[in-house]
């Protein structure tokens, strides 16, 4: 049986996305450089998206893509199936941007590797930070994330669930996922 | 010495119309009166089919040449496990059984090792080449029991015809592999629906049914009998039906694949489903069963036809034709025909006894008194599931391994002599 | 839905979902080579053997590049180069390739099914790069992607094949392909090569180029052999070429966005003019980008299924 527990509401969830913005701008007011978010397949690009319109709406105008790493996956052939693969759209030339890479949860870290690589495959950006909605607090990676919405600490044998979209299963928030 | 009393069994003697239960009596290797017994021993047959031993007129023993597919010792104990009493021996050898000498060979080794009746069948010419004629009067002299090139098919016309006009001065039936080669050079699989779907080069079906057709104006013209080995077609049936109508001695023969499968089995690319004549489509397998049931086709033969694992395990293209078939023949057949009613058990026992029997011209193929005691003795009911790793041939060739079949095999005996015997 | 098989032999195996699957895999992966870096790295530490016992350069080097840019590592093997000459079995040479630890075998082979044979006796992923007369699943995939590329769809879609239908395996996994995604087929060409048995599958057959090519979408002409002419199959090329060949004014009574399609090497002017075959409606040499995403995808999508 798979037990779900809500850690954070939608409402406390959308406050802390507004938040992420907030010093997504502040951090970058000061820069000339063009800055664009780029989603990571899946939840990474719905939260790059709102990321982005709130962006948008405090007047800072950023470009915005989405990247999928299947194909950087450091576990092709030993996982007995592999993940789809998603549609990656970067429609903006990456060399000497400053790029702030998408994602829902920051768990071992390997998926920001594959994301760098598949990133800089691009070109050369400028400068790259890191934005997750929620960070588990101990990547299996020396990678960490420079805009954090809450800071999670469970077992690692737990998974950390975004819901953007309330359904009729399942009410929009962050969940403990147990089996 | 030596005599047995079968009780019980369900005697089935279709040249003598016999279907019912009794006693046969074995002394001194013949049939006898069960009254002359003395102290046989007595075996219970109840619930088992009793008749006389199964003869195939065509097996491929590989003895000599090919030793490592089969020998004539253990092919012999291969048919002994079907049921056959007798084997006929085809000739395509290495070297080919072509000359007096090499029917004495397989006489030899055949009284050493053999435990049934191996029956050598010489070749129609030299090598089997289809080139010169063979010393065919050597041969009769020799012992063999028909003439046969069987692999291969005789192209020149004016050559075969001389064969079975000579042939018939001896009193040898011609027993004769249908191939119209051009029409099946390269050829894999039957040619058809399945053979353009799968990209692989077609037997024709008229390959078969030219030659077919030659025989029947060749038998007819020289008043001999030509006896049609592996029929596959429908149209080779319709022939065979329409000339013996008419009285002319022709024969024919199907295998229990050619019963059982069709072409669509190649798609697995088993070469165990590869066979010269190639399975054909269902509709020519309808036709077979109709030609088996209406008692066009006289004779059930399997073609039994060795080969090690590693010359059959490669490319189907690379493969070579042939599988075995003694040790499933009556299982398959009795399971396929039998069991949904197509035939009955006394025409089966036909097919398998007195069909062959006339083939080669031995008469009063039955279990009267006197005869030889050549007994099979199978359980109708008996189901299991046929392990090729139980066979007694040596090559595990077939494609009916893992197949559940009805009908077993318990007691062959030949000359009086238990040489296989399975629960009984 | 997931991938779950571990060789790609032919697309009669396949059902529509698993070739759109694969279509919709390769059009990420024809991104990659837009790239300017044209390389990922998926396939990193894997080993690929490309065993190709019949000869061939565009597969092959297709096959070559697909696996170069998803960073795998590549040992080529010809037949003549093989230990197959000295009398091994084909079982026994792959065999010895995959004890050598090599995750993927790509190969072609003159046998029919010789692919089918070898993969149930393998743990390795094996590809078929083109098996006898009988399938050849990357340009029959390769075509697909193209059309689909092109036409969006294949509800509906007439599509004719014209050529040596009955020595081709590029017509056959076509053919596969084509029926289960919904298009309509016609095959035409002499009555000697294309055998009327493919009408049982729901396919049309016709022996007029005319007939054939009117209201076709899409026009996939075959390479034909000049051998066949010593089987008899057919008098002779310029025969061939002068009833089944297209040539410019063929075009004339084609549809006006017709797509020419030839899975190469093209007689020029046997049966395909030059001057279609470099005109607007040719995507013949799109056929031999798109072959390269369509390659990488099955590579990837086989190399990542090993249980």
């Amino acid at each position: 049986m798979t037990s779900y527990v809500k850690l954070f509401d939608a409402g406390k969830m959308m406050a802390a996305v507004r938040e992420l913005a907030g010093r997504i701008a502040g951090h970058f007011a000061s820069s000339d450089r063009e800055i664009a978010l780029v989603g990571i397949h899946q939840l990474g690009v719905p939260l790059a998206r709102l990321l982005h319109e709130e962006l948008e709406k405090m007047g800072r105008k950023a470009e915005f893509g989405m990247l999928d790493i299947t194909m950087y996956r450091d576990d092709i052939g030993t996982r007995s199936l592999l993940p789809m693969i998603h549609e990656t759209v970067i429609p903006f030339d990456v060399n000497d941007k400053e790029i702030i890479l998408v994602d829902d949860v920051l768990s071992t870290g390997r998926t920001i590797r594959a994301a760098l690589d598949a990133l800089t495959d691009y070109g050369r950006p400028g400068l790259i930070r890191l934005a997750v909605l929620v960070d588990r607090g101990e990547p299996e990676f020396p990678i960490r994330a420079d805009f954090v919405g809450f800071e999670v600490s469970l077992p690692a044998e737990r998974k950390v669930l975004v819901n953007f979209e309330s359904s009729e299963n399942m009410e929009a928030g962050i969940y403990d996922v147990k089996w | 010495m030596n005599e047995l009393l079968l009780k019980n069994a369900r005697i089935i003697d279709p040249a003598r119309n016999i279907d019912k239960v009794g006693d046969i009596a074995v002394a001194n290797g013949v049939i006898v009166d069960a009254a002359e017994l003395k102290a046989p021993e007595v075996i219970d047959l109840t619930g088992k089919v009793l008749s006389r031993g199964f003869i195939d007129v065509h097996v491929h023993l590989r003895q000599p040449g090919n030793t490592a597919a089969e020998t004539i010792a253990t092919g012999s104990m291969a048919a002994a496990a079907g049921g056959f009493t007798s084997i006929v021996a085809m000739p395509n050898t290495s070297p080919s059984a072509d000359t007096a000498g090499a029917i004495e060979y397989l006489h030899r080794i055949a009284a050493e090792q053999a435990v049934v009746k191996v029956l050598p069948c010489g070749n129609m010419t030299k090598g089997g080449k289809g080139e010169e004629m063979a010393g065919i009067g050597s041969l009769k002299k020799a012992g063999v029991v028909a003439l046969s090139d069987d692999g291969k098919c005789i192209q020149d016309h004016g050559l075969m015809r001389h064969v079975v006009e000579y042939a018939k001065s001896f009193n040898l039936p011609i027993m004769d592999h249908c191939e119209e080669t051009t029409l099946a050079a390269g050829g894999v699989m039957n040619e058809g629906k399945w053979s353009v779907l799968l990209g692989m080069n077609g037997i024709s079906k008229a390959s078969e049914e030219l030659i077919i057709a030659r025989n029947i104006i060749f038998a007819r013209e020289i008043g001999w009998k030509i006896h049609m080995q592996h029929v596959s077609t429908r149209e080779s049936v319709d022939m065979i039906r329409r000339a013996r109508a008419k009285g002319i001695p022709v024969t024919g023969e199907a295998t229990p694949h050619h019963l059982t499968l069709t072409d669509e089995c190649v798609k697995k690319f088993d070469t165990n489903y590869k066979m010269n004549p190639p399975l054909r489509s269902e509709d020519d397998r309808q036709a077979l069963i109709e030609g088996v049931a209406d008692g066009t086709i006289t004779v059930i033969a399997t073609d039994h036809a060795p080969h090690t694992e590693t010359a059959k395990l490669v490319e189907f293209d690379h493969a070579p034709f042939g599988i075995i078939g003694l040790e499933t023949a009556l299982p398959v057949c009795f399971t396929q025909l039998v069991v949904p009613g197509i035939i009955s058990i006394p025409q089966l026992i036909a097919k398998m006894t007195v069909g062959p029997a006339e083939v080669l011209g031995i008469g009063n193929y039955d279990l009267s008194a006197g005869n030889a005691a050549d007994i099979t003795v199978f359980d109708p009911e008996a189901e299991y599931v046929v392990d090729k790793n139980k066979f007694y041939s040596k090559s595990r060739n077939t494609p009916f391994d893992g197949m559940s079949v009805r009908g077993q095999i318990n007691l062959t005996i030949v000359d009086g002599k238990i040489v296989y015997r399975q629960g009984c | 839905m997931q991938w779950k098989r571990k060789d790609l032999l032919g697309l009669y195996d396949l059902s529509a979902e698993e070739i759109t699957y694969i279509l919709d895999t390769a059009a990420e992966f024809k991104k990659v080579s837009e790239r300017r870096v044209k390389k990922v790295p998926a396939l990193r530490g894997m080993t690929v053997v490309n065993f190709f016992v019949e000869p061939s350069t565009r597969t092959r080097v297709s096959f070559e590049l697909a696996e170069q840019r998803l960073s795998a590592d590549i040992v080529n093997m010809q037949a003549q180069a093989s230990s197959l000459l000295k009398g091994e079995t084909l079982l026994d040479t792959v065999k010895n390739i995959e004890a050598l630890q090599v995750d993927l075998v790509v190969m072609r082979h003159s046998a029919t099914g010789a692919q089918n044979f070898i993969a149930d006796r393998l743990k390795c992923g094996v590809i078929n790069a083109g098996d006898g007369a009988h399938e050849h699943p990357t340009q029959g995939l390769l075509d697909l992607f193209t059309i689909r590329e092109k036409k969006g769809g294949f509800k509906g879609l007439n599509v004719s094949i014209i050529g040596d239908i009955l020595h081709s395996r590029v017509a056959r996994s076509n053919i596969w392909g084509l029926l289960k995604l919904g298009a309509n087929v016609t095959l035409a060409g002499p009555s000697t090569l294309v055998p009327r048995e493919f009408e049982e599958i729901g396919v049309r057959v016709c022996h007029n180029l005319k007939d054939a090519v009117e209201n076709a979408d899409v026009v996939n002409l075959l390479r034909i052999q000049h051998e066949r002419q010593n089987n008899g199959f057919f008098p002779g090329i310029g025969e061939y070429s002068s009833h089944f060949g297209v040539k410019a004014a063929t075009m004339d009574y084609m549809r006006p966005d017709v797509l020419i399609m030839h899975p190469g090497p093209i007689n020029r002017d046997v049966e395909l003019a030059g001057e279609v075959a470099d005109g607007p409606n040719s995507v013949i040499l799109e056929q031999v980008t798109n072959g390269l995403a369509v390659r990488m995808a099955v590579l990837f999508l086989v190399a990542g299924c090993r249980k």
